[in-house]
């Protein structure tokens, strides 16, 4: 549904998009994870057709951004990372607004106003000023405003950046409403556990590159080689600690032993029998509480992808 | 798309709405009307005692125009005044809400962005001139005014008013903020207003001074810039001092010699509307160029770095 190959952009010495590579399946939900600065914002833009791309493509719907901006727009809502609200109009004035600007049909715009309000749970103050609603119901309202027109696609630049833990919630499960809608949703965001359990797909983006693209599991499985256990002691005196560290250290299949918020840290190869090194640790009369293997999740997969050379 | 549908589109844009709500949901609305009315009837009634002051034994017809004169020009003083404060803040107050990228993105081309706005801003203009019709009325009680003559007192006060306002938009779309591009739209009305008129008289001088005074009273073609003057020829020789084309063009150049009689006549203020109707075009035309760039020529200082921020393309 979504195609980039090979974006580039500068703003005069400064590059922000290197080499831009990824799509998006229609009817995903694609995490578009970087740290800030990292060209998320220029990539939505140019999808958006704010922005023009010096070199590659980029299309939706498999219409060209660059060669049919009016038919990308029918097809997009877009909801940048900043955005402001017309004050002195009630939450169903600016949606009607926006419908106005979108061509809605006139007699079908205050009933689509309506329907998008009761969505994000807005009803109820549909007749207030949009200026008075709080930073969330602000948000809510902004993704309403992308929907004004039905567009298959969703471009939402960092839509739960300044809310507090339930706004945040309430965000994400309106994006999953959405993608039970049918909706293709390209979601950008710096912090990762806000996409963790929201995407089905991610594309990792470092310095105007992308790093890494794929379903969720398939880039945890990628990046994620090698597996991690977890060993907590009954007794996390440092001593035992590591006394234990030593003792597992030299062991076939042991990559290596850290000591980790009093427990130990075991990074093992593939095929490693865990249940040996229960065994052994128990024989060696070491006391232990919890022995579990570590779940690696976007964020380490993150990190490494990311890593500075030298940190790897 | 028929030009009924095109018709009916550009005065169903719904900026024109939005913007109109905005303006009138606030106190500010009826306090300017109030404003607006009020001074313009103060001055009219202190130049009304005036006229009929002491010993004057003016006639009433002669009171009517006295008053009239008053009115038309203060009307277009305040007008002037008022133009760029509603037009300046159009595209800059957008980009500054940060909602201009979301019209950007909408089906609202750039030409129906610049239209919505310029609509939106004369429309309140032309709300003032209609609510000070009441009193162009009282005054035709007292005789000595040529229907004629108030049309075009009031064509002209309207098309200042647009091309103000449409000047002033074209520099809302070059600067990033509100107070910089009041500030120059302000700067340029006055230039309009006062620095035509002295640069004009000094050219007219050089004009007379080269022609040995055998040209008569000619003035310089820049003076037609100016509605303050196009109003006072209007108002002072209600029979018209026409013109033609070719004489015009060679005062514009401080030629001398004897009076081209070649084109068509124009009365000067007829001049004036059709340099401000063309000063509007090219406005518009410029608003519209720099939106479809998305890029202000000058942009605001605090923008971030590392990404652009919405509202304009290059940092």
């Amino acid at each position: 549904m979504i195609e980039v190959r090979g974006l580039r952009k500068r703003y005069g010495r400064q590059v922000a998009l290197e080499s831009v590579d990824f799509e998006v399946p229609r009817g995903e939900i694609f995490g578009f994870i970087g740290p800030n600065g990292a060209g998320k914002t220029t990539t939505i833009r140019i999808l958006a057709t704010l922005v023009t791309a010096d070199a590659g493509s980029a299309s939706i719907g498999e219409i060209s951004v660059a060669d049919d901006p009016q038919g990308v727009r029918r097809l997009i809502g877009y909801m940048p990372d900043f955005f402001g609200v017309y004050d002195r109009l009630t939450a169903q004035e600016y949606l009607e607004f926006y419908a106005a600007c979108h061509d809605v049909p006139r007699h079908r715009r205050a009933r689509v106003a309506r329907e998008l309000l009761d969505l994000v749970d807005l009803a109820d103050r549909s007749e207030a000023q949009v200026d008075t609603l709080s930073r969330g119901m602000k948000q809510r309202l902004c993704l309403a405003r992308t929907l004004v027109h039905d567009p298959q696609v969703l471009l939402l630049d960092e839509p739960a950046s300044g809310l507090d833990p339930r706004a945040r919630y309430e965000m994400r499960e309106l994006i999953k409403e959405l993608r039970r809608m049918g909706k293709t949703i390209l979601v950008s965001s710096h912090i990762l556990p806000e996409l963790e359990e929201l995407c089905t797909w991610v594309g990792f983006i470092d310095r105007g590159r992308m790093v890494e693209v794929g379903p969720v599991e398939d880039v945890r499985n990628r990046v994620l080689t090698g597996r991690r256990l977890r060993v907590e002691l009954v007794d996390d005196d440092e001593v035992k600690l590591l006394s234990a560290r030593d003792r597992i250290a030299d062991r076939k299949g042991v990559i290596a032993v850290e000591v980790v918020e009093g427990a130990l840290e075991v990074a093992v190869e593939e095929g490693f029998p865990d249940q040996e090194l229960l065994a052994e640790l128990i024989s060696a009369g070491v006391a232990v509480r919890s022995f579990a293997p570590i779940t690696g999740d976007l964020s380490e997969a993150f990190l490494r992808l990311t890593a500075v050379p030298e940190q790897r | 798309m028929t030009w009924v549908d095109r018709l009916v589109r550009a005065f169903t844009n719904p900026l024109i709405l939005k913007d109109g709500i905005s303006r009138m949901r606030t106190w500010r609305a009826p306090f300017v009307i109030t404003l607006y009315l009020g001074l313009l009837g103060l001055f009219s009634y202190t130049i009304f005692v005036l006229a009929t002051l002491g010993d004057r034994q003016a006639g009433s017809a002669q009171v009517g125009g006295i008053v009239f004169a008053a009115l038309a020009l203060i009307q277009l003083s305040l007008v002037s005044l008022f133009a760029p404060a509603l037009a300046a803040g159009a595209i800059t107050g957008e980009r500054e809400r940060r909602t201009f990228d979301m019209l950007l993105v909408s089906r609202v081309s750039p030409a129906g962005i610049v239209w919505g706005k310029l609509v939106a801003s004369v429309a309140f203009m032309l709300l003032l001139i209609l609510a000070a019709l009441p009193l162009f009325a009282a005054v035709f009680l007292f005789g000595g005014i040529d229907f004629g003559q108030f049309l075009a007192t009031q064509l002209l006060t309207v098309t200042t008013a647009i091309s103000l306002g449409a000047t002033s938009l074209f520099i809302s779309a070059v600067f990033g903020r509100t107070l910089t591009s009041t500030v120059v739209a302000y700067g340029i009305a006055f230039f309009a207003m006062v620095g035509t008129l002295i640069i004009g008289e000094l050219l007219s001088i050089a004009i007379n001074l080269r022609s040995g005074g055998t040209g008569g009273n000619d003035v310089h073609p820049l003076l037609f810039v100016n509605p303050f003057y196009a109003m006072y020829q209007l108002l002072e020789q209600p029979n018209g001092a026409p013109m033609h084309l070719g004489r015009l063009f060679q005062l514009l150049f401080l030629a001398g010699g004897s009076p081209a009689q070649i084109g068509p006549l124009v009365e000067p203020w007829v001049a004036t509307v059709l340099l401000q109707i063309v000063i509007t075009a090219l406005a518009l035309f410029g608003a519209v160029q720099l939106i479809q760039g998305w890029r202000p020529v000058v942009r605001p200082t605090s923008e971030p770095e590392a990404e652009p921020s919405p509202g304009g393309e290059a940092p």
